[in-house]
């Protein structure tokens, strides 16, 4: 009596396993993971300078890798705003900038001191946008618009004849002008004035998220400061749109930036995977240390 | 019918599985970041919610009863729920791969949701029949998505709004489902 209770449970519960597992295995024949939508969605964010210093030898594995589950401040290049774009895209909460990756700094691009310059080709070969050129024995130079200042031809350098230059920031701080402005009361007037029926109060509120902007129709201000007269708080409204357009244009640019540099880095990637060169893989941090300490040493 | 819309209205509004019943709270604080995650997570809570009410009438009444069985109600409702919960993960990840990143433990936590065990165990205490008890998982999956999407597009206002330091994060969270379940107290009125 007893063993033919515990049969039947055991059998019961054995069913309703093997039923449901077969049903889940058909499903997941049937549909196919397509987990690659994602790393290209985060790899689309990352400033794609390839400069590897989240511990990734790219931008592509570096999405992969928070595609599984990797932090994602990681990025000195990309800085808070892609940190912030990141955590939209994941719904993850926004974190400070890894600092054992690096910090974030200006925009930059490498120069050679060509007069130093000895021809090893060895900064050549750590470029991963193959922006630098020259030939062994001859004198090198970087092509200052392909550099995407990752600093990775720095280390191997073994004459230490190759400057960062910055290129100063683009940023625009709010027009100097007095500011009596008290925070937004929600009136509505400037809602009321506005020739190209824009909602300057929404605006203002989200100022900081260029997309919520341009969904509401920021690009459609004309500038023409109705706004600004009419607002009881003396909210400078039209200046903080300006510069919102701006953030919104200077993305837009990074953007296509990014773009045009990982299609040179990809190139790069198949060329590299294509010969049969003793140079195929990029050297990790600790062979590049190496290297370096081996030259100095005077090997 | 009248019965089955009466079965909704009440497990939607005046029995509402998260505010009136406090179940499945995990998700309810967890996946309400983002509106559109939200719309996710509640698109797939109905689903499960649903077909595992139906499931475990159906496992209940001829596989349990006829085999004098019942103890084993639990566990076996909870394998059908997970088998359920698996297909969804299945189905979201290769259907929507950025709506399962972002949700990520969270589609496997539904199994773990005890509104879906409990309106599976409600069920069967109430001993209703086959149409009542998918009216009443549906119901109740539909009240659990109302204040999922509700909560989510008030936490997406939160954030654009300047929130003293002290309340910030999760402290606003609480206040703002406690707020949510005082307002759904108001329908405790329109019981039968």
């Amino acid at each position: 009596m007893m063993l033919t209770e515990i049969l039947a449970g055991v059998t019961l519960l054995a069913a309703i396993g093997l039923v449901s597992g077969g049903g889940l295995l058909l499903s997941s024949r049937r549909w196919q993971d397509k987990g690659d939508d994602v790393t290209r969605l985060i790899n689309k964010l990352l400033p794609q300078t390839q400069c590897a210093q989240c511990g990734y030898p790219g931008c592509e594995p570096y999405a992969q890798a928070i595609a599984s589950g990797e932090a994602i401040n990681k990025c000195p290049p990309g800085g808070d705003s892609t940190i912030r774009a990141l955590a939209d895209l994941l719904g993850k909460d926004f974190v400070q900038l890894d600092e054992s990756c690096g910090t974030s700094s200006a925009p930059a691009v490498a120069s050679i001191r060509e007069p130093e310059c000895i021809g090893c080709t060895l900064c050549i070969q750590a470029c991963p946008v193959d922006a630098i050129i020259g030939a062994p024995q001859m004198m090198h130079t970087v092509i200052a618009a392909e550099c995407t200042g990752c600093e990775l031809c720095i280390a191997p350098c073994p004459v230490d004849c190759i400057d960062m230059i910055s290129l100063g920031t683009h940023e625009e701080s709010a027009p100097a002008h007095p500011d009596h402005s008290q925070p937004c009361i929600h009136c509505g007037i400037c809602m009321e004035v506005c020739p190209q029926d824009l909602a300057p109060q929404q605006l203002l509120l989200y100022k900081n998220s260029t997309a919520i902007a341009e969904s509401l129709r920021l690009q459609d201000c004309i500038e023409c400061h109705l706004c600004d007269r009419v607002c009881p708080s003396q909210i400078p409204l039209t200046a903080i749109f300006k510069n919102t357009k701006h953030a919104v244009l200077e993305q837009k640019r990074e953007r296509i930036k990014a773009e045009y540099i990982e299609s040179r880095f990809s190139r790069r990637e198949s060329r590299l995977i294509a010969s049969t060169a003793k140079s195929h893989k990029r050297p990790t941090k600790a062979e590049t240390a190496a290297l370096l300490a081996s030259i100095k040493n005077g090997q | 019918m009248p019965d089955a819309i009466f079965i909704l209205i009440s497990t939607i509004f005046v029995n509402n599985f998260v505010m009136v019943q406090f179940l499945g709270l995990c998700p309810f604080m967890g996946a309400s970041q983002k509106f559109d995650s939200a719309v996710g997570m509640a698109a797939a809570t109905t689903f499960v919610l649903t077909l595992a009410s139906a499931a475990s009438y159906l496992v209940e009444h001829y596989l349990l009863i006829p085999f004098d069985l019942q103890y084993l109600r639990i566990i076996s409702f909870i394998v059908i729920i997970a088998a359920l919960v698996q297909f969804s993960e299945i189905v979201i990840k290769a259907t929507q791969p950025l709506l399962h990143q972002i949700l990520g433990i969270f589609i496997p936590l539904i199994t773990t949701n005890c509104a879906v065990l409990g309106v599976a165990l409600i069920n069967v205490n109430h001993s209703r029949g086959f149409f009542e008890s998918i009216m009443f998982g549906l119901g109740a999956a539909l009240g659990f998505s109302l204040l999922l999407i509700m909560f989510a597009a008030i936490r997406e206002k939160q954030e654009h709004k300047q929130i003293p330091a002290p309340f910030q994060g999760a402290a606003i969270n609480m206040i703002t489902a406690g707020l949510l379940s005082l307002a759904f107290m108001g329908f405790t009125g329109m019981d039968r």
